[in-house]
Protein backbone atom coordinates (compact mmCIF):
# COMPACT_ATOMS: atom_id res chain seq x y z
CA UNK A 1 0.00 0.00 0.00
CA UNK A 2 0.51 3.48 -0.93
CA UNK A 3 0.32 6.74 1.92
CA UNK A 4 0.00 10.26 0.42
CA UNK A 5 0.66 12.75 2.86
CA UNK A 6 0.59 16.85 3.57
CA UNK A 7 1.44 18.13 6.59
CA UNK A 8 0.92 21.63 8.56
CA UNK A 9 1.92 23.36 11.42
CA UNK A 10 -0.40 24.86 12.96
CA UNK A 11 -0.27 27.10 16.56
CA UNK A 12 -1.56 26.79 19.19
CA UNK A 13 -3.81 29.69 19.25
CA UNK A 14 -5.20 28.54 15.78
CA UNK A 15 -5.97 25.27 16.74
CA UNK A 16 -9.90 25.53 17.78
CA UNK A 17 -10.65 27.70 14.94
CA UNK A 18 -9.10 24.86 12.42
CA UNK A 19 -11.28 22.16 14.43
CA UNK A 20 -14.62 24.11 13.79
CA UNK A 21 -13.61 24.81 10.11
CA UNK A 22 -12.39 21.17 9.59
CA UNK A 23 -15.94 20.39 10.83
CA UNK A 24 -17.65 22.54 8.53
CA UNK A 25 -15.70 21.51 5.57
CA UNK A 26 -16.24 17.79 6.19
CA UNK A 27 -18.90 18.20 7.74
CA UNK A 28 -17.91 15.81 10.51
CA UNK A 29 -17.61 16.31 14.22
CA UNK A 30 -14.24 15.96 15.17
CA UNK A 31 -13.06 12.28 16.34
CA UNK A 32 -10.76 12.61 19.38
CA UNK A 33 -7.98 9.90 19.44
CA UNK A 34 -5.38 8.84 21.76
CA UNK A 35 -2.96 6.50 20.32
CA UNK A 36 -0.04 5.37 22.35
CA UNK A 37 2.78 5.15 20.09
CA UNK A 38 5.84 2.74 20.86
CA UNK A 39 9.21 3.07 18.61
CA UNK A 40 11.12 0.18 17.61
CA UNK A 41 14.15 0.00 15.93
CA UNK A 42 15.61 -3.26 14.14
CA UNK A 43 19.34 -4.42 15.98
CA UNK A 44 19.55 -7.71 13.63
CA UNK A 45 20.57 -8.03 10.50
CA UNK A 46 17.45 -8.76 7.95
CA UNK A 47 17.76 -12.02 6.43
CA UNK A 48 18.78 -13.62 9.82
CA UNK A 49 15.08 -14.48 10.57
CA UNK A 50 13.75 -17.02 8.00
CA UNK A 51 10.25 -18.12 7.05
CA UNK A 52 8.75 -18.98 10.33
CA UNK A 53 8.58 -16.73 13.32
CA UNK A 54 10.03 -19.15 16.95
CA UNK A 55 9.65 -17.07 19.91
CA UNK A 56 6.09 -16.05 19.79
CA UNK A 57 3.51 -18.14 20.50
CA UNK A 58 0.91 -15.23 20.41
CA UNK A 59 1.37 -14.50 17.14
CA UNK A 60 -0.27 -18.01 16.29
CA UNK A 61 -3.14 -16.44 17.17
CA UNK A 62 -2.83 -14.20 14.34
CA UNK A 63 -4.45 -15.25 10.83
CA UNK A 64 -2.15 -16.60 8.09
CA UNK A 65 -1.75 -13.70 5.96
CA UNK A 66 -1.12 -11.27 9.01
CA UNK A 67 1.75 -13.76 9.64
CA UNK A 68 3.02 -13.50 6.45
CA UNK A 69 2.92 -9.90 5.64
CA UNK A 70 4.63 -9.04 9.27
CA UNK A 71 7.02 -11.12 8.02
CA UNK A 72 7.76 -9.76 4.86
CA UNK A 73 7.64 -6.13 6.15
CA UNK A 74 9.82 -6.89 9.28
CA UNK A 75 12.41 -8.90 6.89
CA UNK A 76 12.73 -6.11 4.44
CA UNK A 77 15.60 -4.14 6.09
CA UNK A 78 16.96 -2.27 8.88
CA UNK A 79 14.20 -0.20 10.27
CA UNK A 80 12.09 1.15 12.77
CA UNK A 81 8.97 0.82 12.98
CA UNK A 82 5.75 2.26 15.85
CA UNK A 83 3.31 -0.09 17.11
CA UNK A 84 -0.09 1.47 17.88
CA UNK A 85 -2.37 1.02 20.92
CA UNK A 86 -5.52 3.09 21.13
CA UNK A 87 -6.16 4.06 24.61
CA UNK A 88 -9.34 6.34 25.80
CA UNK A 89 -9.50 8.85 28.13
CA UNK A 90 -10.59 6.64 31.19
CA UNK A 91 -7.04 4.66 30.92
CA UNK A 92 -5.28 7.31 32.10
CA UNK A 93 -4.79 7.56 36.18
CA UNK A 94 -7.53 10.10 37.75
CA UNK A 95 -6.77 13.35 37.39
CA UNK A 96 -4.98 14.46 41.01
CA UNK A 97 -4.72 12.14 43.58
CA UNK A 98 -4.94 14.47 45.85
CA UNK A 99 -8.15 15.64 45.19
CA UNK A 100 -9.63 11.81 45.01
CA UNK A 101 -8.14 11.03 47.88
CA UNK A 102 -10.76 12.38 50.94
CA UNK A 103 -13.37 10.19 48.63
CA UNK A 104 -11.80 7.21 49.29
CA UNK A 105 -11.07 7.81 53.06
CA UNK A 106 -14.69 8.85 53.56
CA UNK A 107 -15.92 5.10 52.06
CA UNK A 108 -12.58 3.15 53.96
CA UNK A 109 -14.16 4.52 56.88
CA UNK A 110 -17.08 2.37 57.14
CA UNK A 111 -15.94 -0.35 54.87
CA UNK A 112 -14.20 -3.39 54.86
CA UNK A 113 -10.41 -3.00 55.04
CA UNK A 114 -8.63 -6.17 54.33
CA UNK A 115 -8.53 -5.10 50.75
CA UNK A 116 -6.76 -1.42 50.84
CA UNK A 117 -5.12 -1.61 47.66
CA UNK A 118 -8.10 -1.41 45.61
CA UNK A 119 -9.73 1.17 47.71
CA UNK A 120 -6.92 3.83 46.06
CA UNK A 121 -9.87 4.19 43.30
CA UNK A 122 -13.50 4.76 43.55
CA UNK A 123 -14.91 0.94 42.85
CA UNK A 124 -16.59 2.02 39.53
CA UNK A 125 -12.92 3.48 38.07
CA UNK A 126 -12.13 1.88 34.85
CA UNK A 127 -8.32 0.47 35.20
CA UNK A 128 -5.77 0.64 32.37
CA UNK A 129 -5.61 -3.65 31.59
CA UNK A 130 -1.95 -3.31 29.67
CA UNK A 131 -2.46 -6.77 29.22
CA UNK A 132 -5.84 -6.17 27.26
CA UNK A 133 -4.33 -3.54 24.90
CA UNK A 134 -4.76 -3.55 21.62
CA UNK A 135 -1.79 -3.74 19.10
CA UNK A 136 -1.24 -2.54 15.58
CA UNK A 137 2.25 -2.55 13.90
CA UNK A 138 2.40 0.57 11.32
CA UNK A 139 5.56 0.12 9.10
CA UNK A 140 6.48 3.53 6.69
CA UNK A 141 9.12 3.17 4.48
CA UNK A 142 11.10 6.32 4.00
CA UNK A 143 9.35 8.80 1.49
CA UNK A 144 10.06 8.15 -2.46
CA UNK A 145 12.29 10.71 -3.57
CA UNK A 146 10.98 13.42 -5.51
CA UNK A 147 8.83 11.61 -7.77
CA UNK A 148 6.02 13.98 -6.57
CA UNK A 149 7.45 16.68 -5.40
CA UNK A 150 4.74 18.55 -4.27
CA UNK A 151 3.14 15.34 -2.21
CA UNK A 152 4.80 12.89 0.28
CA UNK A 153 4.70 9.63 -0.86
CA UNK A 154 5.63 6.29 0.82
CA UNK A 155 4.86 3.01 1.22
CA UNK A 156 3.21 1.91 4.45
CA UNK A 157 1.84 -1.37 5.92
CA UNK A 158 0.11 -2.14 8.88
CA UNK A 159 -0.92 -5.28 10.92
CA UNK A 160 -2.77 -6.10 13.54
CA UNK A 161 -0.68 -7.39 16.43
CA UNK A 162 -1.47 -9.96 19.59
CA UNK A 163 -2.91 -8.13 22.56
CA UNK A 164 -1.33 -7.38 25.81
CA UNK A 165 2.61 -7.39 26.26
CA UNK A 166 3.62 -6.95 22.90
CA UNK A 167 7.63 -6.59 23.66
CA UNK A 168 8.90 -10.03 23.58
CA UNK A 169 7.09 -10.78 19.96
CA UNK A 170 8.71 -7.74 18.73
CA UNK A 171 11.94 -8.88 20.50
CA UNK A 172 12.16 -11.96 18.90
CA UNK A 173 11.47 -10.43 15.42
CA UNK A 174 14.88 -8.23 16.09
CA UNK A 175 13.31 -5.44 17.11
CA UNK A 176 14.41 -3.38 19.81
CA UNK A 177 11.90 -0.86 22.24
CA UNK A 178 13.59 2.60 21.88
CA UNK A 179 10.35 4.99 23.33
CA UNK A 180 6.74 5.66 23.64
CA UNK A 181 4.82 8.44 23.27
CA UNK A 182 1.36 9.70 23.15
CA UNK A 183 -0.34 11.32 20.36
CA UNK A 184 -3.64 13.08 21.22
CA UNK A 185 -5.58 14.60 18.28
CA UNK A 186 -8.90 14.41 16.26
CA UNK A 187 -9.71 12.46 13.40
CA UNK A 188 -11.41 13.90 10.25
CA UNK A 189 -12.74 12.52 6.80
CA UNK A 190 -13.09 14.25 4.06
CA UNK A 191 -14.03 11.63 0.57
CA UNK A 192 -10.94 9.78 0.72
CA UNK A 193 -8.45 11.74 3.02
CA UNK A 194 -8.04 10.98 6.38
CA UNK A 195 -7.39 14.73 7.97
CA UNK A 196 -5.71 13.83 11.80
CA UNK A 197 -4.70 16.96 13.68
CA UNK A 198 -2.55 15.82 16.48
CA UNK A 199 0.09 16.65 18.64
CA UNK A 200 2.99 14.63 20.46
CA UNK A 201 2.35 14.22 24.39
CA UNK A 202 5.64 13.20 26.64
CA UNK A 203 5.21 11.15 29.96
CA UNK A 204 5.75 12.88 32.58
CA UNK A 205 9.43 13.61 33.16
CA UNK A 206 11.30 12.62 36.60
CA UNK A 207 10.61 9.01 36.18
CA UNK A 208 13.88 7.22 35.09
CA UNK A 209 13.32 6.28 31.44
CA UNK A 210 11.52 2.68 31.16
CA UNK A 211 13.13 0.22 29.27
CA UNK A 212 9.75 -1.54 27.97
CA UNK A 213 6.63 0.05 27.22
CA UNK A 214 4.51 1.16 30.36
CA UNK A 215 2.08 -1.09 31.85
CA UNK A 216 0.48 1.87 33.94
CA UNK A 217 -0.66 5.08 32.54
CA UNK A 218 -0.20 8.31 34.14
CA UNK A 219 -2.84 11.12 34.61
CA UNK A 220 -3.40 12.77 31.25
CA UNK A 221 -2.91 16.15 32.71
CA UNK A 222 0.63 15.60 33.65
CA UNK A 223 1.26 14.69 29.88
CA UNK A 224 3.26 17.56 28.51
CA UNK A 225 3.23 18.49 25.08
CA UNK A 226 6.55 17.40 22.79
CA UNK A 227 6.32 21.33 21.40
CA UNK A 228 5.92 23.80 24.38
CA UNK A 229 4.03 25.80 22.49
CA UNK A 230 1.55 23.23 22.41
CA UNK A 231 1.33 23.48 18.31
CA UNK A 232 -0.69 20.91 16.51
CA UNK A 233 0.45 18.84 13.33
CA UNK A 234 -1.93 19.08 10.42
CA UNK A 235 -1.79 16.15 8.70
CA UNK A 236 -3.47 15.04 5.40
CA UNK A 237 -3.46 11.46 3.82
CA UNK A 238 -5.25 8.99 1.61
CA UNK A 239 -4.27 5.66 1.47
CA UNK A 240 -3.85 3.73 -2.01
CA UNK A 241 -4.00 0.14 -2.11
CA UNK A 242 -2.44 -0.69 -5.31
CA UNK A 243 0.82 2.04 -5.45
CA UNK A 244 2.06 0.99 -9.22
CA UNK A 245 -1.01 2.34 -10.20
CA UNK A 246 -0.17 5.54 -12.10
CA UNK A 247 -3.73 6.81 -12.37
CA UNK A 248 -5.14 6.07 -8.86
CA UNK A 249 -1.93 7.73 -7.35
CA UNK A 250 -2.30 10.54 -9.79
CA UNK A 251 -6.15 10.76 -8.85
CA UNK A 252 -5.41 10.73 -5.13
CA UNK A 253 -2.71 13.45 -5.27
CA UNK A 254 -5.13 15.76 -7.17
CA UNK A 255 -7.68 15.03 -4.14
CA UNK A 256 -4.65 16.20 -1.68
CA UNK A 257 -3.75 19.06 -3.64
CA UNK A 258 -7.08 20.12 -3.64
CA UNK A 259 -7.93 20.30 0.21
CA UNK A 260 -4.49 22.29 0.05
CA UNK A 261 -6.58 24.60 -2.38
CA UNK A 262 -9.39 24.74 -0.30
CA UNK A 263 -7.38 24.95 3.40
CA UNK A 264 -5.24 27.72 1.53
CA UNK A 265 -6.36 30.67 3.63
CA UNK A 266 -6.33 28.61 6.84
CA UNK A 267 -3.43 26.74 6.97
CA UNK A 268 -0.34 26.09 4.49
CA UNK A 269 -0.43 22.34 3.53
CA UNK A 270 3.07 20.58 2.43
CA UNK A 271 4.66 18.16 1.55
CA UNK A 272 7.55 16.96 4.79
CA UNK A 273 10.93 16.83 4.82
CA UNK A 274 11.67 13.79 3.26
CA UNK A 275 14.78 13.03 5.98
CA UNK A 276 12.87 14.04 8.76
CA UNK A 277 10.31 10.75 7.96
CA UNK A 278 13.47 8.09 7.56
CA UNK A 279 12.59 5.21 8.71
CA UNK A 280 15.77 3.42 8.20
CA UNK A 281 18.15 2.53 11.23
CA UNK A 282 21.30 3.11 10.75
CA UNK B 1 13.62 56.56 -0.22
CA UNK B 2 13.00 59.93 -1.93
CA UNK B 3 15.74 59.32 -4.55
CA UNK B 4 13.91 55.79 -5.48
CA UNK B 5 10.64 57.97 -5.76
CA UNK B 6 11.92 60.76 -7.83
CA UNK B 7 13.49 58.33 -10.17
CA UNK B 8 10.26 56.48 -11.06
CA UNK B 9 8.60 59.92 -11.15
CA UNK B 10 10.76 60.83 -13.49
CA UNK B 11 10.67 57.71 -15.58
CA UNK B 12 6.86 58.13 -15.18
CA UNK B 13 6.99 61.98 -16.87
CA UNK B 14 9.41 60.66 -19.48
CA UNK B 15 7.14 57.70 -20.49
CA UNK B 16 4.41 60.45 -20.69
CA UNK B 17 6.21 62.60 -22.79
CA UNK B 18 6.95 60.23 -25.49
CA UNK B 19 3.35 58.90 -25.55
CA UNK B 20 2.15 62.54 -25.88
CA UNK B 21 4.43 62.69 -29.08
CA UNK B 22 3.55 59.65 -30.27
CA UNK B 23 -0.30 60.76 -30.14
CA UNK B 24 0.19 64.18 -31.44
CA UNK B 25 2.25 62.33 -34.40
CA UNK B 26 -0.82 60.28 -35.18
CA UNK B 27 -3.05 63.13 -35.09
CA UNK B 28 -1.62 65.09 -37.56
CA UNK B 29 -1.36 61.81 -39.68
CA UNK B 30 -4.97 61.14 -39.38
CA UNK B 31 -5.78 64.68 -40.16
CA UNK B 32 -3.65 64.66 -43.14
CA UNK B 33 -5.46 61.42 -44.57
CA UNK B 34 -8.88 63.24 -43.80
CA UNK B 35 -8.38 66.22 -44.70
CA UNK B 36 -6.84 65.15 -48.44
CA UNK B 37 -9.31 62.03 -48.66
CA UNK B 38 -11.40 62.53 -51.55
CA UNK B 39 -8.21 63.64 -53.49
CA UNK B 40 -6.49 60.14 -51.99
CA UNK B 41 -9.66 57.73 -52.68
CA UNK B 42 -9.37 59.36 -56.72
CA UNK B 43 -6.17 59.08 -56.95
CA UNK B 44 -4.52 55.51 -58.69
CA UNK B 45 -1.97 54.26 -58.54
CA UNK B 46 0.50 51.86 -61.02
CA UNK B 47 3.87 51.36 -61.27
CA UNK B 48 5.94 52.48 -63.78
CA UNK B 49 7.49 50.24 -66.55
CA UNK B 50 11.22 50.25 -65.64
CA UNK B 51 9.80 48.83 -62.25
CA UNK B 52 10.77 44.78 -62.19
CA UNK B 53 7.16 43.07 -61.86
CA UNK B 54 8.67 39.85 -62.17
CA UNK B 55 11.12 39.55 -59.65
CA UNK B 56 9.39 42.14 -57.12
CA UNK B 57 5.69 41.42 -57.45
CA UNK B 58 5.28 40.67 -54.21
CA UNK B 59 6.33 43.67 -52.92
CA UNK B 60 4.25 45.38 -55.90
CA UNK B 61 1.33 43.15 -54.24
CA UNK B 62 1.74 44.33 -50.48
CA UNK B 63 2.12 48.25 -52.10
CA UNK B 64 -1.15 47.88 -54.44
CA UNK B 65 -3.56 46.32 -52.08
CA UNK B 66 -6.43 47.81 -51.80
CA UNK B 67 -8.11 45.77 -49.04
CA UNK B 68 -5.82 46.10 -45.71
CA UNK B 69 -3.94 43.06 -44.82
CA UNK B 70 -5.81 40.61 -42.11
CA UNK B 71 -3.93 41.94 -39.12
CA UNK B 72 -4.36 45.33 -39.62
CA UNK B 73 -8.01 44.71 -40.18
CA UNK B 74 -8.19 43.04 -36.75
CA UNK B 75 -6.14 46.38 -34.73
CA UNK B 76 -8.62 48.19 -36.41
CA UNK B 77 -11.61 46.59 -35.47
CA UNK B 78 -10.20 46.51 -31.94
CA UNK B 79 -9.71 50.25 -32.11
CA UNK B 80 -13.20 51.15 -33.59
CA UNK B 81 -14.77 48.57 -30.75
CA UNK B 82 -12.44 50.34 -28.00
CA UNK B 83 -13.50 53.99 -29.10
CA UNK B 84 -17.23 53.31 -29.06
CA UNK B 85 -17.14 51.40 -26.05
CA UNK B 86 -15.66 54.30 -24.28
CA UNK B 87 -17.83 56.97 -26.05
CA UNK B 88 -20.59 55.13 -24.91
CA UNK B 89 -19.55 54.51 -21.31
CA UNK B 90 -18.83 58.08 -21.22
CA UNK B 91 -22.61 59.47 -21.38
CA UNK B 92 -22.53 58.11 -17.99
CA UNK B 93 -23.07 55.46 -16.50
CA UNK B 94 -23.52 55.06 -13.20
CA UNK B 95 -20.74 53.76 -10.57
CA UNK B 96 -17.79 55.11 -12.09
CA UNK B 97 -15.50 56.89 -10.28
CA UNK B 98 -15.94 60.96 -10.51
CA UNK B 99 -12.54 62.81 -10.98
CA UNK B 100 -11.79 64.94 -8.20
CA UNK B 101 -9.91 66.94 -10.09
CA UNK B 102 -12.40 69.44 -11.68
CA UNK B 103 -16.71 68.53 -12.89
CA UNK B 104 -15.62 70.22 -16.23
CA UNK B 105 -12.90 67.41 -17.08
CA UNK B 106 -14.73 64.93 -15.57
CA UNK B 107 -14.28 61.45 -17.63
CA UNK B 108 -15.75 57.89 -16.50
CA UNK B 109 -14.13 55.00 -16.75
CA UNK B 110 -14.85 52.07 -19.06
CA UNK B 111 -15.42 48.59 -17.86
CA UNK B 112 -12.21 47.47 -18.96
CA UNK B 113 -10.31 50.53 -17.46
CA UNK B 114 -11.83 50.38 -14.40
CA UNK B 115 -11.05 46.37 -14.04
CA UNK B 116 -7.37 47.54 -15.08
CA UNK B 117 -7.42 50.22 -12.45
CA UNK B 118 -8.67 47.54 -9.91
CA UNK B 119 -5.69 44.64 -10.96
CA UNK B 120 -3.02 47.50 -11.17
CA UNK B 121 -4.04 50.28 -8.11
CA UNK B 122 -3.55 46.99 -4.77
CA UNK B 123 -0.15 45.95 -5.61
CA UNK B 124 0.59 50.15 -6.40
CA UNK B 125 -0.78 50.76 -2.84
CA UNK B 126 0.44 48.28 -0.69
CA UNK B 127 4.39 49.10 -2.58
CA UNK B 128 3.29 52.55 -1.30
CA UNK B 129 2.31 51.31 2.13
CA UNK B 130 5.36 49.92 2.59
CA UNK B 131 7.64 53.13 1.58
CA UNK B 132 5.70 55.13 4.03
CA UNK B 133 4.76 54.89 8.04
CA UNK B 134 0.85 55.05 7.71
CA UNK B 135 -1.07 56.32 10.65
CA UNK B 136 -3.10 58.93 9.35
CA UNK B 137 -5.53 61.18 6.72
CA UNK B 138 -2.58 63.07 5.41
CA UNK B 139 1.10 62.38 5.17
CA UNK B 140 3.57 64.31 6.94
CA UNK B 141 4.58 66.30 2.82
CA UNK B 142 0.99 67.31 2.90
CA UNK B 143 0.79 68.12 6.64
CA UNK B 144 3.75 70.46 6.10
CA UNK B 145 2.69 72.16 3.27
CA UNK B 146 -0.56 72.89 5.21
CA UNK B 147 -3.00 70.31 4.98
CA UNK B 148 -5.87 72.59 3.89
CA UNK B 149 -4.22 73.03 0.72
CA UNK B 150 -4.88 69.32 0.34
CA UNK B 151 -7.50 68.56 -2.20
CA UNK B 152 -8.32 64.98 -1.51
CA UNK B 153 -11.81 65.17 -3.96
CA UNK B 154 -13.65 63.71 -0.93
CA UNK B 155 -16.99 65.87 0.12
CA UNK B 156 -16.32 64.65 3.92
CA UNK B 157 -14.26 66.21 6.09
CA UNK B 158 -11.31 64.62 7.56
CA UNK B 159 -9.84 64.48 10.58
CA UNK B 160 -6.35 65.36 11.32
CA UNK B 161 -6.19 65.01 15.04
CA UNK B 162 -3.44 62.40 16.99
CA UNK B 163 -6.25 61.28 19.50
CA UNK B 164 -9.07 60.42 17.60
CA UNK B 165 -6.34 57.87 15.81
CA UNK B 166 -4.95 56.45 18.83
CA UNK B 167 -8.32 55.65 19.50
CA UNK B 168 -9.40 54.32 16.33
CA UNK B 169 -6.15 51.61 16.11
CA UNK B 170 -7.08 51.04 19.60
CA UNK B 171 -10.28 49.97 19.16
CA UNK B 172 -8.67 47.82 16.37
CA UNK B 173 -6.50 45.90 18.42
CA UNK B 174 -9.11 44.40 20.72
CA UNK B 175 -11.69 43.50 17.55
CA UNK B 176 -11.01 39.71 17.70
CA UNK B 177 -12.48 38.86 14.28
CA UNK B 178 -10.27 40.99 12.51
CA UNK B 179 -8.11 39.38 9.55
CA UNK B 180 -4.69 40.59 8.61
CA UNK B 181 -4.02 41.18 4.76
CA UNK B 182 -0.04 39.64 4.96
CA UNK B 183 0.46 39.51 1.55
CA UNK B 184 -0.65 40.54 -1.65
CA UNK B 185 0.88 38.81 -4.78
CA UNK B 186 -0.08 38.00 -8.48
CA UNK B 187 -1.56 34.75 -9.29
CA UNK B 188 -0.04 32.94 -12.00
CA UNK B 189 -2.79 33.12 -13.84
CA UNK B 190 -3.86 36.32 -13.48
CA UNK B 191 -5.77 38.36 -11.05
CA UNK B 192 -4.66 38.88 -7.17
CA UNK B 193 -4.10 37.08 -4.40
CA UNK B 194 -4.42 38.46 -0.84
CA UNK B 195 -3.14 36.09 2.12
CA UNK B 196 -5.24 36.94 4.76
CA UNK B 197 -4.74 35.58 8.48
CA UNK B 198 -7.09 35.52 11.39
CA UNK B 199 -5.83 38.28 13.31
CA UNK B 200 -5.48 37.00 16.76
CA UNK B 201 -4.24 38.73 19.90
CA UNK B 202 -2.19 35.83 21.51
CA UNK B 203 -0.52 34.71 18.35
CA UNK B 204 2.01 31.94 19.55
CA UNK B 205 4.64 30.40 16.76
CA UNK B 206 5.69 26.97 17.65
CA UNK B 207 9.55 27.09 18.67
CA UNK B 208 10.05 23.24 17.23
CA UNK B 209 10.21 23.13 13.65
CA UNK B 210 7.55 20.58 11.82
CA UNK B 211 10.29 18.33 10.70
CA UNK B 212 11.78 17.97 14.01
CA UNK B 213 8.72 16.91 15.34
CA UNK B 214 8.22 14.25 12.37
CA UNK B 215 11.46 12.75 13.11
CA UNK B 216 10.46 12.71 16.58
CA UNK B 217 7.86 10.72 15.53
CA UNK B 218 9.31 8.50 13.37
CA UNK B 219 12.39 7.58 14.92
CA UNK B 220 12.44 8.49 18.81
CA UNK B 221 15.07 11.11 18.62
CA UNK B 222 14.60 14.28 20.96
CA UNK B 223 14.76 17.51 18.96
Amino acid sequence: MHELLLFASVPVHQHHGLLQQLAGLTAMQPRHALERRLIFKAFRKPGLITGRVGGSQDLQQASAGDLQRVNKMLNGGMFYTQVVGPVSEKDFAPASKSASAPDADTKMAGMDESKPSVLTQPDNAHVYDYDQQAWKLEFRDIPEAATRSAITTRVMASAALPRGDIEPSMNAWGYGFVTEYLVEGDVFIHNDIVIFLHRVLHYPTGEKEPREPRRNLPALKKMAPLEKTGSYVLQASITVQDGSNQETMKTASQHLLGLREQLKSAVRLEPADRLSLDTRAK
Amino acid sequence: MNSKQQLTVQFRSSLQSQASIISNNLISVTDHLSDHRDLLSSIVAYPGPEYPGRTQESMLQQLLRTKLDPRVEDWVARGRTAGTESSQSSRGFPGTIPNPSGPATTKQLSESELSELWNWAPIEANQEALQRNWGGNYTLEEREAGIQNVVTGLRRQLEDDDASEDEEEGDEDEGEDEMDVVGVHRKSGGGLEFEIAPHHPHAVTPVVPLDKILRYMTTGHMP
